[in-house]
């Protein structure tokens, strides 16, 4: 089961027409291509997909689930939206009530063993050694957890002894007691998982890191499993612009982890044409259909975009068919699909490096982040610090830095 | 309903044709040279695509697949790869185009079109089959077929046709020795249905076994042939040369083609590659001038007016200049290639030259290899340090070591 119905407020509008799952990363993919390659990969034949946040972009991008071989008798992908019924309740109030909901699905297939996993995380894992493990510890239930360097409260925690049995388990905790912390990757022997969902049914709140795993420390055969390799996530804007830069530093070896994704959505008409380069283009990744006529720098580009002439594109992520204009000048930029980059603009670079002060601590990198069918007009200039929501008009030839645009 | 001629042996294409009928061929980086014809045939909401195979046909049935890149999938959408077949009465290989189409009359029937459009599977253009539609049934044609003005001086090498000012065809002659005209035939055919059964039947009577040279004489003695004129871009890719100007094309600005109006659809998805090839990545130190750049590929070096298929490695300090480079192909440090076309899977060492030094005609294959092209053949591996000259051809599986140089117009 993937957890995918996330939308989280700290990616701003990345986030406004999308959930966190299906946003853009490395050019080609979208964050949820990570889990679902862990898991074909790991010969899983079944996957329930939950999401309720404006799954519209999800459900395409899933489409029948071909890409990822999850089609045919056996084998199997489903989006598993909200529903009504009898008595069922409607929305999910937390990923154990989406499980929960959920359950005569899960039923449905009758496995021994479930695996949950959130979608947002950009890691490569074979869980057949996470079976394995579970297995020949008789668990009820192993949470997996990955060492972090810089403790922030964002975290679920635990303390693994050397029985790799879980003592203690704290869902972001002012002071954490370890480096270690939730991958949010479950295996549930099924009918335990089954039995603690009903029992939490009845409480009032439904969240896997906070309801459920703590309360089965020293209770039942709760077991860590620790992944060394790398793992990234994109909670904030500013981990989601790291990770991205993590793939041009070579410390994702995309090659060797055979990620698969979705290649002709967004082509209906016709597959995009190799990139076409007459400009410069430099420690940069960059896609089909893309033509840079410009300079590219540190930059990662998705398909279909466009790099005119005299264009200077530096720390940038630059999503699909977003077309940038003479002149143009961009810096340490998230710029959304399909948006429209007017000659001479100047983005990122413009005013003094101020925070936003809406959104605070969320918006100090140093990124402007445009929205999805941004039109950014001639000649403006554009601070850094600033989001530009995709409902906004602008009508300013100046925005300051640190300003949000609705 | 089409059916695609698909059994070109290719033979002018040397060792890119050797392991894979010319259909197959790869082409633009990411496409096959199939893929036009069979765009245009789902652009223009044809629904059933019989494709006659008979040369080496593993890999254009591999990159057809189930039809699906082409929304040739479903119960009333189908493409049919048609092999030939033993075990009914005179059934045997495919003697020729018309043989080919007269060897399945069963399967065109089992959907019992009014019109069939015959179509070859090995050019590159773009055309819309609703406007020959049109035309063929404004003129009351039982036949029409498409043509276009080429160079005098090659029209040897075609169908010739001569119209009227109805644009009725008035006399044919296959590769004529003297054309009466420079109207070409490109192979696409529209007929009745029950005027193409009757034509190949009696073909077959008296032993005619292709399209241009018997079936074309039958019909223009009983039927209402037409000729369609088109004058867009078009390419028969039939050389090695023309082959590469084709794929220049793509670079070369105003050359009238244009891949993405022309909404042309490939296979992009690859029986047997687990994962999908990552967007390229494109170092500090590389130089991309004028190049058509697919997925997967890594650039350390330089790249001028040159096309790379997926996958292809260029190393540090590389200089890669007006070539055609296919899948996984890997180009160590320091080389230099000039004008040449790589297949598939060649592993270049490091500081290599490949088409330098002077321009003579290859020795075994004068009339095919004489514009300075170097050919490498699937699989090849080419040692550190060696020099390649023009109008070479490298063949497939050649692991190339102990050898300094080898002078322009050799064959190994």
């Amino acid at each position: 089961m993937v957890l995918a119905g996330g939308r989280v407020d700290e990616l701003l509008c990345l986030t406004e027409k999308r959930p966190k799952a299906a946003i853009p990363i490395y050019g080609i993919y979208r964050i949820i291509d990570f889990v679902l390659s862990n898991m074909m990969h790991s010969g899983i034949d079944n996957v329930g997909v939950l999401s309720q946040y404006r799954p519209y972009s999800l459900m395409r991008h899933i489409g029948t689930g071909e890409h990822w071989d999850f089609i045919g008798r056996k084998r199997g992908i489903r989006i598993l939206p909200p529903y009504r019924g009898l008595k069922e309740s409607d929305w999910y109030k937390g990923t154990a009530d989406a499980v929960y909901q959920n359950i005569s699905y899960i039923e449905e297939f009758n496995p021994e063993h479930i695996l949950i996993a959130a979608a947002d995380h950009i890691y490569h894992m074979h869980y057949q050694s996470l079976i394995q493990f579970h297995i020949e510890n008789n668990a009820d239930a192993t949470v997996c957890f990955t060492e972090v360097k810089s403790k922030t409260d964002r975290f679920g925690y635990g303390v693994i002894d050397k029985h790799s049995i879980i003592n203690q388990y704290i869902e972001k905790p002012e002071t954490p007691p370890s480096a270690w912390v939730s991958m949010t990757v479950y295996l549930f022997k099924t009918q335990f998982l089954i039995d603690i969902l009903k029992d939490n049914a009845t409480q009032p709140s439904h969240e896997f890191g906070r309801d459920i795993i703590p309360k089965l420390v020293g209770k039942s055969r709760l077991f860590g499993y620790k992944f060394t390799d790398y793992w990234a996530y994109a909670r904030t804007l500013a981990s989601y612009f790291d990770t991205n830069m993590d793939l041009l530093k070579g410390k994702i070896p995309l090659k060797d982890w055979q990620i698969r994704t979705n290649l002709v959505e967004g082509c209906e008409k016709s597959d995009r044409l190799p990139a076409r380069i007459d400009g410069e283009a430099s420690n940069s990744v960059i896609s089909d259909g893309c033509v840079v006529l410009g300079k590219v720098e540190n930059s990662i580009l998705s398909p279909g975009v466009l790099v005119e002439k005299g264009v200077e594109i530096v720390d940038s992520i630059i999503f699909h068919d977003t077309k940038i204009k003479r002149n143009a000048q961009l810096k340490r930029v998230i710029c959304d699909k399909n948006s429209w980059i007017g000659e001479n603009a100047t983005i990122g670079t413009f005013g003094e490096k101020v925070s936003s002060k809406e959104f605070g601590d969320l918006l100090n990198y140093g990124v402007t982040v445009l929205g999805k069918n941004s039109f950014i007009p001639n000649n403006a200039k554009i601070g850094s610090n600033t989001v530009v929501y995709s409902s906004a008009e602008i009508k300013n030839e100046v925005i300051e830095p640190g300003s949000v645009l609705r | 309903m089409a059916m695609l001629l698909a059994g070109g042996v290719g033979s002018r294409l040397n060792i890119l044709a050797s392991k894979r009928a010319k259909p197959a061929i790869p082409y633009g980086g990411i496409y096959r040279i199939i893929d036009f014809t069979m765009s245009n045939i789902t652009n223009t909401n044809i629904d059933v695509v019989g494709i006659l195979t008979q040369y080496k046909p593993l890999s254009l049935m591999e990159h057809l697949d189930n039809g699906r890149p082409w929304d040739l999938f479903g119960r009333t959408r189908l493409v049919e790869i048609l092999p030939p077949k033993t075990g009914e009465e005179i059934f045997d290989w495919y003697k020729g185009t018309s043989d080919a189409v007269y060897q399945n009359l069963g399967f065109i029937e089992d959907f019992s079109p009014e019109y069939v459009l015959v179509v070859s599977g090995d050019h590159i253009y773009y055309m819309n089959y609703n406007f020959l539609w049109t035309f063929h049934k404004e003129k009351k044609a039982e036949v029409t077929i498409c043509l276009i003005r080429v160079p005098e001086d090659q029209a040897h090498n075609f169908g010739i046709a001569v119209t009227d000012e109805y644009s009725r065809i008035v006399d044919w002659e296959e590769k004529p020795k003297r054309p009466k005209s420079n109207l070409a035939s490109m192979g696409i055919y529209m007929f009745k249905m029950n005027v193409l059964r009757e034509a190949l039947r009696e073909a077959a009577r008296i032993g005619g076994t292709d399209f241009a040279r018997h079936v074309m004489p039958i019909m223009l003695r009983n039927n209402r042939v037409f000729g369609f004129e088109f004058k867009d871009y078009w390419r028969d890719v039939g050389t090695i040369d023309a082959y590469w100007n084709a794929n220049m094309d793509i670079i070369r600005p105003n050359a009238g083609l244009n891949i993405e109006a022309w909404q042309i659809k490939t296979n992009l998805s690859v029986k047997g590659e687990i994962g999908d090839r990552p967007s390229t990545y494109f170092s500090r130190i590389c130089r991309v001038l004028n190049s058509l750049i697919s997925r997967g590929c890594i650039i350390e070096g330089t790249v001028r007016n040159s096309i790379l298929s997926p996958g292809v490695k260029i190393g540090k300090d590389a200089t890669i200049c007006d070539s055609v480079i296919f899948h996984d192909v890997t180009i160590g440090p320091n080389s230099l290639v000039n004008k040449a076309i790589i297949d598939k899977n060649v592993v270049i060492g490091k500081a290599v030259q490949i088409g330098i030094g002077r321009s003579v005609p290859n020795q075994k294959f004068p009339d095919q290899l004489f514009t300075d092209i170097t050919m490498i053949g699937k699989n090849a591996k080419i040692a550190p340090d060696i020099q390649i000259g023009k109008n070479c051809i490298i063949n497939p599986n050649v692991n190339l070591m102990g050898i300094n140089v080898i002078e322009s117009g050799i064959t190994v």
